[in-house]
């Protein structure tokens, strides 16, 4: 179960879980948006590869145009996944303060 | 002790395969701190699975207690030959610019397993993967072991 909203002036909240079935939908969601695109990931549990591929896809398109993709509130089990994947260095990252 | 299920081979398993985790663990009594790894690591198996093989089996679940964790078997019959363990190393240091999506499902699974086997009967077509997730030191990466059907 994944839930998705916000965009434009405020951040993209993901709440749930992103995997492959449900990666098309959030794609769809986050091709629509444009230049610096925030994703509060507070309520996002876990996250598989078909996630990571939705994320940089996004990243790639975003940088194309001088904007970027960052994450914000970032859990533990996210963080061991962008580490262990490199996307710790490819993407803004900023942990979960709790 | 044990838990098994059967799952058919559709992506839209994935939320079955899930459930299946949820209530395995409880039922087994194993630390559900380790359950999002141990679905992060059969999502990986499964979706490559779906996306390769070329088999129409069901794909069976085993997962068992072991100390301070659990040990999971993948099972696919009607498969062809190839070994997860073996997959082509993934660099991932290149920047945003050179990345492609994919690619990076077995590269993970091999760093959040504490170990992953692969076996595969030639005359049963029988394919069986077998890794272990507990609650020890961080995942060491592959053992290229024998997971025999």
């Amino acid at each position: 179960m994944l839930t998705i909203e916000g965009g434009g002036e405020r951040p993209v909240v993901l709440s749930g879980r992103l995997d492959a079935t449900q990666a098309a939908a959030v794609q769809a969601y986050l091709d629509r948006l444009d230049g610096v695109v925030t994703l509060d990931c507070g309520e996002l549990q876990y996250l598989s590869s078909a996630g990571l591929g939705v994320l940089l896809k996004t990243h790639k398109r975003l940088l194309g145009a001088g904007g970027r993709l960052r994450l914000t509130a970032v859990n533990r089990h996210l963080r061991d996944i962008f580490s262990y994947s490199g996307f710790d260095q490819i993407l803004e990252i900023e942990p979960d303060g709790r | 002790m044990s838990e098994r299920a059967c799952f058919a081979r559709r992506i839209d398993a994935i939320a079955d395969i899930f459930a299946f985790t949820a209530s395995a663990f409880a039922r087994l009594g194993a630390p559900d701190a380790l359950r999002t790894e141990v679905d992060f690591v059969l999502e990986e198996l499964f979706t490559n699975i779906v996306k390769y093989g070329r088999g129409e089996a069901p794909v069976t679940i085993d997962i068992v207690p072991i100390s301070d964790g659990v040990e999971v078997t993948v099972t696919e019959a009607d498969a062809d030959r190839f070994d997860v363990t073996r997959a082509p190393a993934v660099d991932v240091t290149l920047p945003a610019e050179r990345r492609q999506p994919g690619g990076l499902g077995l590269h993970l699974v091999g760093r959040l397993a504490d170990s992953v086997q692969y076996g595969y009967s030639e005359g049963e077509r029988c394919s069986r993967i077998v890794f272990r997730k507990t609650s020890a030191a961080p995942a060491p990466g592959r053992d290229n072991g024998d997971g025999r059907c």
